[in-house]
């Protein structure tokens, strides 16, 4: 029977099936290889999370030969149950793209590029970064990295930036995606991250969904929704959205609304819970202080205006509020009111009055970019939190808010790591001292090494480098040139110096002085933590292509060469295994405080473990007695110490968006993703079938408005923002469909880049760009 | 040895579509495609054309038609005029994955055959084994996995079942009580 092993037989050479060459060689490579003959070849399957999005599948990896050749989903994995989408089921040939980057690249004079040996590399950055902070000091040189950076990669850039350069110029893209739940959760409990879990797509009964497209961007944890709802018919799904999408097409109620009137819509919704009695007094009593900020629009302004168009930094001032407060200021928002502003019919304000108020059913929030993307997107997190909490149906299994992420790492490198301008380990902040000397404690830093004034957050790290401020800067695992908002103002200025870290040629690479060569994925070890807490590990499976080294390897060697070495004690000359040391010593910023991660071996073999993991048991729930640990009584908010271990509801008023139609640009523009491609597209379009499904971008047309401007499907129109304009081809009714007076174009393709229209406008706690809003004309292409 | 697989072969867990045999084969099993040998060299070929990789979720092989996928990959398979047969869906009976509400999660239609940059990947070959009997005449071990592929009859019977796949018994409709899939290869030890 051995020899007869599945897993250890396979037909034919590997090269049997050519998949991604036409399907003409495949034909001749089958019929004459003789692929019916069987050819000893190991296949090993090993576990990993996918590459991709912030739901963290499990999948398992084929490696043949030293290369990745299949992977299937995990079905011993908790989050996917074996299920993966189509970008998953395609994540090997992610890695095979002919133009990999195999060798270090330095720009030369005349704008070509040389290949160089690392330690010409290295000595190059050392040497840029050492000139700029002798001559400028720390305030000149920065990093830019990624919610898909590993814990590995993300720990090292924090040392290196906060703890040996001494700056805070250090933000990840996750500040463009997932700072306005950061600030929602923090200024709430005072704590990063959901108090729920995956298991509420099984426990819930009315699933909220906030501006989000869970069908395309989430479709796995989707297809559990909908398998819940198909064993129980009272499941019930509502889609409150700008623009009728694939989710809902599976919704119970569409409930469409004016772009950015979502917080209107919210503050309609505590108001009737108010008015009808619906709030859990008791709850309220216990657990929650009420809290109001600054409100006036001229003093918080939108990131854009004269006296912030360069440097943003508003900080929002609380003040003690109370429920009487509350119900005086939900004065203006009757179903009337907000109905005007909304445009949603007061019948559907008052029903979702009722779901959110009815004790007997458990609701669960879901948003992500439509909220977060939002110039007023803490104050959205707030609100729907704000709906939890006052109701009571918050930290109970089947019944929380719970905001999804966008990265495989946003949740575990960018937040819990902390590579944020004004962040630590662990939801620590620079601008505390007792965090900045516990973070040097751990480091075996001298005290004042870390600087108390946070850094450039992404949108004012890029306009500083543009400006030349910032002389020095490494962006790694991401690319700006094709995501950032309004592209005309990212520019590399004379004299700067640009290093850029990817595994593919890209609009930033193509900006680069020197272009470093990555591994990806598992051609390394990381570990990821995603949307629900979960840190999940793979190891290194296959080797990179070339020269390619991991990202937090990179760091290390420049920090050495800068005579910050003692930073990575563990990465010696010998060689030798830094991950555990270094993945333990930034465990201990968790333990005992609620954030508690599992050790290092017992990740290496867990599919994955949800945070915090006391005694080696995971936490489904936060703040939950009897799940969380560290809780004291039924629900216990106590990492809140400031506010008494109590949550904060904020009072948050409805504001405009900060660009709104009028006659010149009279259509709302939306961008966002679609589901073959990922973000920029640089690893999803080198998958043939990924490419093949959906080769370029397009903009989403409603039909009225395609007649009256005589566009036809296909057609080439022309969008012109104040910012700029691009020309691409209509769709009309696609898998969207835009309301009257919207249109939507995905921004993965680096050919159309929509950024160079958006506004970078920002969210004026979180300092997150709203992609979702802002003003444009178009208009039909004649040829 | 190759005649012994053609001839135990009932591996080709190929769900076709019309276009690689589906018409042919609905005329029964008597009309012969390129004889069984013929049939297995280009039915994996055929098969490989949408898949990256043995175990991938395969391409559609037709053009968007403007329904739901389930309007003709019902239950029981339907005759598309001008496409051919519509298989029924192997994952109609999979628990917990609503796998089947949202075919285009995974199934995604092919717009042009350019590449964005060439691609160097070469996937895992389908295994054109039979699934291994006790002896002759015992019912197979199942040779591919079964989530996802749980309902059996939508490969291994009906018009766009392969000949050489086909099952000669599709009225005994629970395949499993036979037929089981193999997730060890250890044996057992006290």
């Amino acid at each position: 029977m051995e020899s007869l092993s599945r897993r250890s037989l396979i037909f034919g050479a590997s090269s049997v099936v050519a998949l991604s060459a036409s399907d003409q060689a495949k034909a001749e490579v089958l019929t004459t290889s003789g692929a019916l003959d069987p050819v000893e070849g190991d296949v090993t399957w090993s576990k990993a999370p996918c590459r991709y999005c912030g739901t963290g599948c499990g999948v398992e990896v084929a490696v043949q030969d030293g290369k990745a050749v299949a992977v299937r989903g995990d079905e011993k994995a908790e989050v996917n149950k074996g299920l993966l989408c189509v970008k998953g089921y395609h994540l090997p040939a992610m890695l095979y793209g002919t133009d990999r980057l195999t060798k270090p690249l330095a720009r030369q004079a005349d704008g070509s590029l040389k290949a160089v040996s690392w330690d010409e590399a290295f000595d190059m950055i050392a040497s840029r970064y050492g000139d700029a902070l002798e001559e400028f000091g720390p305030e000149s040189v920065g990093m830019y990295g990624s919610g898909q950076w590993t814990i590995f990669d993300g720990y090292a850039a924090l040392k290196w930036v906060k703890g040996g350069l001494r700056s805070n110029h250090l933000d990840p893209n996750a500040r463009l995606c997932m700072a306005s739940a950061v600030m929602g959760f923090m200024t709430q409990f005072q704590s990063d991250e959901p108090m729920g879990c995956y298991d509420d797509f099984e426990l819930g009964d009315d699933f909220v969904l906030w501006g989000n497209n869970m069908a395309e961007m989430h479709p796995v944890l989707f297809s559990r929704i909908l398998e819940h709802k198909r064993k129980n018919p009272n499941v019930r799904i509502v889609d409150i959205a700008t623009r009728r999408t694939a989710t809902s097409h599976y919704a119970d109620t569409y409930i469409e609304m004016t772009p950015g009137s979502d917080l209107a819509l919210a503050n309609g919704i505590l108001h009737l819970i108010v008015a009808n009695g619906k709030v859990d007094k008791k709850f309220v009593e216990e657990n929650i202080v009420f809290k109001r900020g600054i409100e006036d629009l001229d003093k918080i302004g939108y990131g854009i205006e004269e006296d912030t168009n360069e440097r943003y930094t508003f900080k929002d001032e609380g003040r003690a509020s109370s429920l009487e407060e509350l119900e005086t200021f939900l004065e203006d928002y009757t179903p009337e009111k907000v109905s005007a502003i909304t445009g949603v019919p007061e019948g559907l304000i008052r029903a979702l009055g009722e779901l959110y108020g009815n004790p007997q059913r458990g609701t669960v929030s879901l948003w992500c970019m439509g909220v977060n993307q939002h110039v007023r997107g803490t104050w959205m997190n707030n609100l729907i939190t704000d709906l939890h909490l006052i109701t009571g149906k918050i930290s109970r299994p089947g019944s929380n808010p719970f905001s999804l992420t966008g990265q495989p790492s946003a949740c575990g490198t960018a937040r819990e790591v902390g590579t944020l301008s004004n962040r630590l380990p662990a939801d620590m902040l620079v601008t505390v001292e007792a965090h900045r000397q516990r973070t040097e404690e751990i480091w075996g830093l001298e005290a004042g090494t870390i600087p108390a004034k946070p850094g450039y957050h992404a949108v004012d790290m890029f306009r500083a480098f543009a400006r030349g401020d910032l002389k020095c800067l490494w962006v790694q695992t991401t690319n700006p040139w094709v995501s950032m908002p309004n592209l005309h103002r990212v520019t590399k200025p004379e004299g700067s110096f640009l290093v850029v870290s990817d595994i593919y040629p890209t609009p930033t690479t193509d900006q680069a002085d020197l272009i470093l060569p990555s591994a990806a994925w598992i051609e390394r070890e990381g570990m990821f933590g995603n949307t629900e807490r979960r840190t999940q590990h793979w190891d290194k499976l296959i080797e990179p292509p070339g020269e390619a080294k991991e990202d937090a390897w990179q760091i290390i060697e420049v920090a050495k060469r800068m005579g910050m070495g003692h930073l990575f004690p563990w990465a010696t000359e010998e060689g030798g295994d830094w991950h555990r040391p270094m993945f333990e010593e930034y465990r201990s910023f968790t333990v005992g405080i609620g954030k508690d991660l599992a050790s290092y071996d017992q990740l290496r073999e867990a599919r994955g473990l949800r945070w915090p993991v006391v005694d080696g048991k995971e936490t489904r729930y936060r703040y939950a007695e009897g799940h969380d640990p560290y809780a004291k009584k039924s629900v216990h908010f106590y990492k809140a110490k400031k506010n008494g271990e109590k949550a904060a509801f904020w009072l948050r008023p409805y504001q405009p968006p900060a660009e709104i139609p009028d006659g010149e640009y009279p259509f709302w523009l939306c961008t966002g993703r679609v589901l073959e491609h990922w973000h920029t597209g640089s690893m999803t379009r080198r998958v043939p079938e990924l490419h093949q499904a959906m080769p370029e971008a397009y903009v989403e047309v409603n039909r009225a408005d395609a007649q009256e401007l005589g566009i036809q499907e296909g057609q080439l129109v022309r969008l012109v923002t104040r910012r700029g304009s691009l020309e691409l081809s209509a769709r009309i009714d696609g898998r969207g469909a835009t309301p009257r007076g919207s249109i939507f174009v995905p921004f993965f393709d680096e050919n159309l880049l929509i950024n160079e229209l958006t506004l970078d406008a920002m969210d004026n706690i979180s300092k997150e760009p709203d992609y979702k809003k802002c003003a444009v004309r178009i208009e039909a292409v004649r040829e | 040895m190759r005649a012994l697989v053609v001839l135990l072969t009932l591996s080709l867990a190929a769900c076709g579509g019309s276009e690689d045999g589906g018409d042919a084969a609905s005329q029964g099993p008597s009309v012969p495609v390129a004889g069984r040998e013929g049939a297995l060299k280009t039915a994996p070929l055929e098969r490989a054309k949408r898949r990256a990789f043995d175990g991938a979720p395969p391409t559609i092989p037709h053009q968007p038609m403007g329904v739901n996928c389930t309007a003709c990959h019902n239950e029981r398979g339907m005759d598309v005029d001008g496409v051919g047969f519509a298989p029924p869906s192997p994952h109609e009976r999979t628990e917990g994955l609503s796998s089947i509400s949202r075919c285009e999660q995974c199934h995604v239609f092919r717009t042009t055959d350019a590449t964005f940059v060439a691609n160097s990947f070469v996937g895992l070959p389908q295994d054109l084994r039979p699934g291994p009997r006790a002896y002759d005449g015992a019912p197979p071990v199942l040779p591919h996995a079964f989530l996802m592929h749980e309902n059996c009859l939508a490969c291994h019977s009906g018009p766009a079942a392969r000949e050489e796949i086909r099952t000669s018994h599709p009225e005994r409709e629970n395949c499993v009580q036979c037929h089981v899939t193999q997730s060890s290869p250890a044996i057992f030890t006290r």
